[in-house]
């Protein structure tokens, strides 16, 4: 265990860093004068000098790095250029709404991936198989936010029975926050379920060629125990990977479905961000993005190791 | 064209595959199945929609003659936008745009990442440096890529176009790299290092031609991908500029009215999903005529 973990653990860091060089660099790449920008378009030619040294935009990249990445490392993440608030603060007051949003999510894509791959994996009947084939080809084809808008006409609109904009915390009131969460999380998890749900369809056909389902079978084994035991359950390990090295998709499709829900997350922040050119913003919301993403990819590596010992041992 | 000559009885020699035209009649077999042709006929008529918009509404994308945000008639077959605008001729416009971004954005992107993804044939360290750039990019989920691009240059089409192709690069890189490996190993890789071949010459007559197979399945999945970054990018807001119309830029204004005008939604809604839905069938068809092989 502690081997796999030296051995990933270099490129990690590497993307790690990488990334926050690359979040970094990303103002002095835009065109234009970061200090300029910063101070408005009002601002007069001492004024910006004096906030070009402010920013610490007059002294050496390298230093200006160190500086800024000591920044992140010890909490202090800079002050906001469009809100003209500290970045801790911002981010602080919405992420409780982003995080429901991709909690629900997330447990509805296991569940909407498990139903639907192991009914398209156990369908026989002709019918049965090309609605499953059917339904899971318009998913993959379905981008997230037209599936929430779609949620938004039928649900909202056609029959009145959520509502379709805003947000209640879920921690203030429970039944009232579920109601603003439920179209939005659908939205986030289904279509990629669909994604999901192909790949246990695919393992599932897979698992039931396999000797030990063929020995199963002529033990004498209910069909349906045989399914349970031997088959779904070795058709988990793909569904739960992929699902781990995607919620990095997911955390940022939640950019979308925050909009067009009206959710005030940290996708909304971010897009405001990058729309007014506040870099100090953005930067800490892309560094974040990635931190988890990469987070919750090498967690995945870790239980897939613990789980099998052929990705352990390396083979 | 050269033709081998076996002799009768003999089992034709695992000839490596030529560039051209024996690969390209394998991929039309795709057409063949139900998912192929069905796929491929939507593509063909999207694209002809989207290439014949000007004569179909001459009118071009910014008449305001109509009334606004008026529903479905005989006249505008959608409807009208809140600037009185027919809602069908924005959306086959704004498929225009979508369409030509993405071909115009994913070719790049494949070309350039199978590049990268062959960089270790010119020395060892220059590909694996390479696939450490491409783990990078890997790290940025496609709409956080975006919105970096976008903090850089700004709101436009060229945003777009680069951030599509950047976000493609891992994907092609790795698959060629992948195929690389395999082929290296194979025996008339080895046949023509040991005639003396160069090592330029076997890259690209032999090695290239027989790792196409997954780079061009991986390249129609990927248009997928491009049209949910594209339209996912527009749909916030920093996409394309009005008042050029993008599938998803329609999307984004015509969410504001989703409650008394759901056609300004539907409308560019289905399309868009028309689009995706081609490409996925088409690779689906694609990736099965490519494994029947």
């Amino acid at each position: 265990m502690i081997h796999f973990l030296i051995r990933r653990l270099p490129s990690v860091l590497l993307v790690l860093v990488a990334t926050t060089a690359i979040a970094f660099l990303l103002p002095r790449l835009a065109p234009g004068d970061p200090a300029a920008i910063a101070a408005g378009p009002e601002a007069t030619a001492e004024q910006v000098a004096a906030i070009r040294v402010e920013m610490g935009l007059d002294r050496p990249l390298a230093e200006q790095y160190v500086h800024w990445m000591g920044g992140l490392l010890t909490g202090d993440l800079g002050q906001s250029l469009q809100f003209k608030r500290p970045v801790a603060e911002l981010i602080g007051s919405r992420v409780e709404s982003t995080f429901e949003l991709t909690v629900a999510a997330t447990i509805l894509l296991v569940a909407v991936s498990l139903g639907l791959g192991i009914f398209a994996g156990s369908a026989r009947s002709r019918l049965s198989r090309f609605t499953a084939d059917a339904s899971n080809t318009v998913l993959l084809a379905m981008p997230p936010f037209l599936f929430g808008l779609l949620l938004i006409i039928l649900f909202g609109v056609v029959f009145r029975l959520l509502p379709i904009s805003g947000e209640v915390a879920v921690l203030d009131d429970p039944v009232i926050g579920l109601q603003y969460l439920i179209l939005p999380a659908v939205a986030m998890a289904v279509p990629m379920g669909g994604h999901v749900a192909m790949l246990v369809q695919s393992s599932m056909d897979n698992a039931w060629r396999q000797d030990y389902v063929d020995l199963a079978v002529a033990k004498g084994v209910p069909r349906r125990w045989i399914t349970l035991r031997h088959v779904v359950r070795n058709s988990l390990g793909p569904a739960a990977v992929t699902i781990g090295m995607r919620f990095g998709d997911m955390l940022a499709g939640a950019v979308v479905i925050e909009m067009i829900f009206a959710r005030n997350g940290i996708g909304q922040l971010g897009v405001s961000g990058v729309l007014s050119a506040d870099y100090n913003l953005v930067q800490v919301i892309i560094v974040g993005t990635v931190l988890i993403a990469v987070v919750v990819q090498l967690l995945t590596e870790i239980a897939m190791a613990v789980l099998d010992p052929r990705v352990r041992l390396g083979a | 064209m050269t033709t081998t000559v076996t002799a009768p009885g003999t089992p034709a020699p695992a000839v490596p595959r030529r560039p051209g035209a024996g690969a390209l009649r394998q991929y039309l077999t795709a057409l063949r199945t139900p998912r192929g042709a069905f796929g491929a006929g939507l593509l063909l008529v999207l694209i002809a929609v989207a290439l014949l918009a000007p004569l179909l509404f001459p009118g071009g994308y910014d008449d305001q003659s109509g009334d606004s945000l008026v529903g479905a008639s005989a006249a505008h077959w959608m409807g009208t936008d809140e600037l009185g605008r027919d809602i069908l001729a924005r959306t086959i416009y704004g498929l225009r745009t979508d369409l030509s971004l993405i071909l115009a954005a994913v070719p790049v992107s494949a070309v350039i990442g199978t590049l990268m993804g062959l960089t270790g044939v010119v020395s060892r360290l220059l590909g694996a440096a390479m696939q450490r750039a491409l783990d990078i990019i890997l790290g940025f989920p496609g709409l956080v890529l975006g919105m970096s691009v976008v903090l850089v240059l700004g709101t436009g089409w060229l945003s777009l176009f680069v951030a599509v192709l950047i976000s493609g690069l891992p994907g092609f890189g790795r698959l060629s790299r992948a195929g690389l490996q395999v082929e290296q190993e194979r025996e008339y890789v080895l046949a023509a290092k040991v005639l003396g071949v160069r090592k330029r010459t076997v890259l690209v007559r032999h090695v290239l031609p027989n790792i196409m197979d997954p780079i061009v399945v991986g390249a129609a999945v990927y248009m997928v991908v491009a049209i949910f970054i594209v339209s996912g990018l527009s749909i916030v807001g920093l996409g394309i500029k009005p008042p050029v119309p993008s599938l998803g830029a329609m999307l984004n204004v015509g969410a504001r009215y989703i409650e008394v005008h759901p056609a300004y939604v539907l409308g560019p809604g289905l399309v868009l999903l028309l689009l995706a839905l081609a490409f996925t069938l088409l690779s689906n068809a694609l990736n099965k005529a490519v494994l029947r092989k």
